[in-house]
């Protein structure tokens, strides 16, 4: 089994420094968050820069050449609704290291994410919802089902596409929790990757509660089957969590400093 | 071997009729997956479907059986490349060749030869269990009968090694009841070879320039209703006999391709030139990757010691560790009345101590407990490497046996010690060092 | 419908280390395939053989070994013909002689033979311990310090002992620092892992894993083996991606099969053929299993698994 696959979330517009780093195109904040993420361990880092529908293409190879230059082809997630503006990220992206993601498709209006990560042979993010989250796992799967077909349709592998369940927060939705967990099993019963943004559950909780709530999440979640998330790896109580967990499933060799590495 | 949800959904017809009770094709599958639905629940499978999906559940690789009796050997029937994935099941065997190309006087040496090595290692019996009688281009059918006949007196199972039907035909009705292998079939004969084999009830053997003209004449023959086969993977040199022995295998097992699915044989008689040293290296290298049946010039003890101690220990279970049989071994030229050493019966124990023994050349009785196959910390934290199981061993056992009253135990139980002098009225318990490594140095200081 | 051939591919490979100077320097590790896959990948460098020889002369040696050497009374001759033999890579001292419950030499002593060896010799030098943790982690540094220049591979560096060895031969002298462990994977990645947490560049560790004679235990080497490959190419994990040098000859001369006389065991046949064939299937196991490099004694053994290795590359 490969190990879990962590996706630094921490390069996004939705942080004001982010923002205006991305807008002045101002390398040195968006070095330091990269370079504190991979630090802490995170495999791919995701490049949220917004709708970004004036400059999105521009802005996008800027930034994916900035961080593969400086991070030894650093894998990344392209992260925009501007399907113009990831084009023109994969067209500058160097796949050494492995293959771009898109972020995201889903079952709904976005499902053309899913042709232009065929079309690039990318990976591609397909959130099992399409108007709206599911009501239950019958229309998640349905959903799956029709992503999944779209994708082998157009020639991609299975592996590529990295299924989202929808994490949902705890306060407001607890009585949906479970049913997330046994989709994520569904998936990995049918032999799926999945993915997926797991700090939702703990939104709107005091900050020293969350890391505990995403560490239980992501323990219960890698023993359904889960094979990466979108993540803060500057978590340090999450990180340890998931190379603990990594030890356990056997994805990788335990050594006394596995933390470590 | 089991299909996962993706490798079910793609043979469905994904229509979502809803008709198996499921919303989706997709949740059928995984429901089929997870064993909680039958495959036939669903109404539009398609008979190809069907078939591939009968296929697929099928074990990766057969089971062949040649021999009879008391001589019939399992070959093949594994499910893991690596060892420490499960384990492997059927070991490699090993033949001893004969040709129709050698003289009497080399013949009948060989003859005389083969049954020399046959011995117990560990409760396993070690001797060529195969012979290999090859008929080359110029024998006829007499002269390849004849070898055959004398190589059958052997009582060893046979493999013939025959690519003209008529020869093969005349030749196993001296010997098809013996159910020996007919290895012979290529892209040029196999539909004769296989009317020949089949007709006699043997295992055909298969052939081909390439991996390419293997995979289509052993495809050829499965058409035609033969799967009693086995896959002949020697190619013209080493590193191709190796290429195809590792990847025969790898494509049964990695990836499911059932064609390949059967056991192999290497003959390294056409590969090692000669050379018995290198012939040697390669029967371990074969034996460490997927050679199910590996035929050599000769077998005599230079070759089996390693090659059997290897081979017994790469198709050890992991989950079962090897096991010695309890009792006393005498070393180093003792007699009744030379110290006594006692440890437990994992293999692994066992040898590392009775090395160090050895390499100390003090004469002295080696007695082994049955401890469960486990290790002296392990047995003993289990109860049974305990003052009562050794005392008992050593009362019913040892001491009708032997006159010396001087015990050693493990270092790691020296705790046992005052239990043992209790229970063990006259003996001297003397406790012995930590590891094995450190038995010289100890039994020389004892001496002195 | 031929075969479908699917090369096994991975995003991963062992390092490659480079042992010695100069011309005759060798290279080691590199591979990205199982040993001797070549159909996935060709091999980068051919597995290596270091020829063995020990600080106590010849007196340990097997007869058919010592008839090599046939003539050598010094360490120095006893150095050069080692270098000399046909199928060899490099050659191998190892300090038995040092061990506290054997013959005891002295520090100063060893590290004179250490370079009497050395300079005898132009190819490249591995040095073993004595295997009494304690004494190595004495002895080693100074054999580290002694050999500066020459890039030799320090072996036995253990769980107990690593700081002394892995920082004078890894970091004050360069050397190439060897990791051992037996048979025991999650300690075989921790040593690689305090060993560059010291600062000793990952590309100068090689690993001794484990060792045993096929027969005696050898489904641990084995298994560890397949492992430590499997981790470093499928996981690709860089904490064991080390080449892996396993020392064969001080096993299988040992063992009974090999050192039992033909007074003894007549039926066994011929001594010399015995033990050639315990070190020749040994070290055709290892090298199957994923060694990167054996290190033999008997002049036919080595020749034997060059010629094995030619034929499999």
């Amino acid at each position: 089994m490969a190990k879990f696959i962590t996706i630094g979330e921490r390069l996004s517009t939705t942080a004001p420094s982010v923002n205006k780093a991305f807008t002045e195109r101002d390398p040195e904040p968006i070095l330091k968050r990269a370079k504190q993420q991979l630090d802490a361990g995170a495999v791919y880092l995701d490049v949220n820069i917004g709708p970004a529908e004036n400059d999105g293409e521009d802005l996008m190879k800027w930034a994916v050449k900035l961080l593969q230059e400086n991070f030894d082809n650093v894998p990344l997630a392209l992260d925009t609704s501007n399907k113009k503006a990831i084009e023109a990220g994969i067209s500058v992206y160097n796949r050494s290291k492995g293959k771009p993601i898109v972020n995201s498709a889903d079952a709904g209006g976005r499902i053309e994410n899913i042709d232009l990560a065929a079309a690039n042979d990318a990976i591609v993010i397909a959130l099992c919802s399409a108007d709206g989250i599911a009501a239950d796992n019958d229309e998640r799967m349905m959903h799956c089902q029709n992503m999944l077909e779209r994708g082998m349709g157009l020639g991609m592998d299975p592996s590529d596409l990295w299924f989202d369940p929808l994490f949902l927060v705890v306060k407001g939705m607890q009585e949906k929790q479970m049913e997330v967990l046994e989709a994520i099993k569904m998936f990995s019963d049918m032999g799926l990757n999945s993915t997926g943004g797991l700090s939702n559950n703990s939104n709107g909780m005091p900050k020293n509660i969350r890391p505990i709530m995403d560490s239980a999440l992501v323990a219960m979640a890698m023993m359904q089957g889960l094979t990466s998330a979108i993540v803060n790896p500057n978590d340090l109580r999450l990180m340890e969590t998931i190379k603990s967990c990594d030890v356990f499933k056997g994805n990788t060799l335990y050594a006394d400093s596995y933390l470590e590495l | 071997m089991a299909l996962n949800g993706i490798q079910i959904f793609k043979l469905t017809p994904k229509k979502n009729c809803k008709e198996c009770g499921c919303p989706t094709c997709m949740a059928f599958s995984m429901k089929v997956a997870q064993g909680a639905m039958k495959i036939e629940q669903c109404p539009h499978m398609s008979e190809d479907a069907l078939a591939s999906l009968s296929e697929a559940t099928a074990p990766p690789m057969k089971t062949i059986k040649i021999g009879t009796g008391a001589e019939e050997l399992t070959l093949g029937g594994e499910t893991v490349l690596f060892r420490h994935e499960k384990t492997f099941v059927n070991k490699s065997r090993y033949a001893v060749e004969l040709c129709t190309c050698m003289d009497d006087a080399a013949v009948d040496a060989k003859l005389a030869e083969i049954p020399k090595v046959d011995y117990d290692r560990i409760g396993e019996r070690m001797y060529a269990e195969l012979v290999y009688v090859n008929c080359d281009a110029e024998a006829t059918a007499d002269k390849y009968t004849a070898l055959v006949q004398k190589a059958a007196a052997l009582g060893r199972t046979m493999i013939l090694g025959c690519s003209d039907p008529e020869i093969a035909k005349a030749a196993l009705e001296v010997c098809k009841d013996n159910k020996p292998v007919l290895n012979g079939a290529n892209a040029s004969n196999y539909e004769a070879m296989n009317a020949v084999a089949t007709a006699a009830g043997v295992v055909l053997g298969v052939s081909g320039k390439d991996l390419n003209e293997l995979y289509d004449t052993t495809a050829a023959l499965e058409k035609l209703g033969n799967k009693n086969l086995v896959l002949d993977v020697t190619g013209a040199d080493v590193k191709e006999t190796f290429g195809n022995a590792v990847q025969v295998r790898r494509a049964a097992l990695k990836d499911q391709d059932r064609t390949f699915g059967y056991p192999s044989i290497v003959n390294l008689a056409k590969i090692a030139g000669g050379d018995y040293h290198l012939q040697a290296a390669l029967a371990a290298v074969f034996t460490m990757k997927y050679g199910s049946i590996i035929v050599m010039e000769r077998m005599t003890y230079a070759e089996a010691l390693p090659l059997y101690g290897l081979r017994q220990n790469v198709f050890t279970d992991p989950q079962k560790p090897m096991r010695v049989e309890p009792g006393i071994y005498p070393m180093n030229g003792a007699d009744e009345n030379s110290l006594v050493v006692t440890t437990v019966d994992f293999a692994l124990t066992y040898f590392l101590v009775s090395g160090e023994l050895e390499r100390s050349g003090v004469p002295l009785n080696l007695v082994i407990n049955d401890a469960g196959g486990l290790s002296v910390l392990t047995s003993w934290a289990a109860g049974k490497f305990s003052g009562n199981s050794i005392s008992a061993f050593f009362k019913e056992n040892v001491e009708p046996k032997v006159k010396s009253r001087r015990l050693v135990i493990p270092g790691k139980v020296a705790v046992l010690k005052g239990d043992l002098e209790a229970k063990l009225p006259g003996w001297e318990i003397i406790v012995g060092p930590r590891e094995a490594v450190q038995l010289v140095k100890f039994l020389k200081d004892l001496d002195a | 419908m031929p075969f479908n051939q699917k090369p096994q591919k991975f995003n991963a490979k062992i390092n490659t280390v480079t042992v010695g100077t100069g011309d005759k320097a060798v290279t080691i590790g590199g591979n990205s395939t199982f040993p001797f896959y070549t159909f996935d990948a060709p091999t980068e460098n051919r597995p290596k053989i270091g020829v063995e020889i020990t600080d106590m002369g010849l007196d340990e040696f097997a007869p058919g070994i010592k008839a090599y050497y046939e003539g050598c009374t010094t360490m120095a001759e006893i150095a050069k013909k080692a270098a000399a033999m046909e199928g060899g890579d490099f050659v191998v001292l190892n300090l038995d002689g040092g061990d506290p419950n054997g013959v005891n030499k002295s520090t100063e002593e060893l590290i004179a033979v250490v370079k009497e060896v050395a300079e005898a010799i132009d190819c490249p030098l591995v040095v073993e311990g004595c295997k009494n943790v304690e004494k190595d982690a004495e002895l080693l540094p100074k054999v580290a310090e002694a050999l500066q220049g020459r890039n030799v591979i320090v072996m036995s560096e253990k769980e107990e002992n690593y700081k002394a060895i892995g920082a004078a031969a890894g970091l004050a002298y360069n050397q190439i620092v060897g990791a051992e462990s037996a048979d025991d994977i999650n300690l075989a990645k921790q040593l690689n892992v305090v060993t560059t947490q010291l600062g000793v560049d990952a590309k100068k560790i090689v690993m001794n894993v484990g060792t045993a004679t096929v027969g005696y235990g050898y489904e641990y080497v084995v298994s560890t083996m397949d492992r430590i490959k499997g981790a470093a190419l499928s996981q690709n994990d860089n904490m064991l991606q080390m080449p892996i040098i396993t020392p064969v000859s001080s096993e299988t001369w040992g063992v009974k099969e090999s050192v039992a006389t033909e007074e003894d065991m007549p039926e066994w046949g011929s001594e010399d053929e015995r033990g050639i064939n315990m070190e020749v299937m040994t070290a055709a196991a290892d090298l199957a299993a994923g060694s990167d490099a054996v290190i033999l004694r008997h002049p036919q053994s080595v020749k034997t698994i060059a010629k094995m290795i030619d034929a499999l590359v």
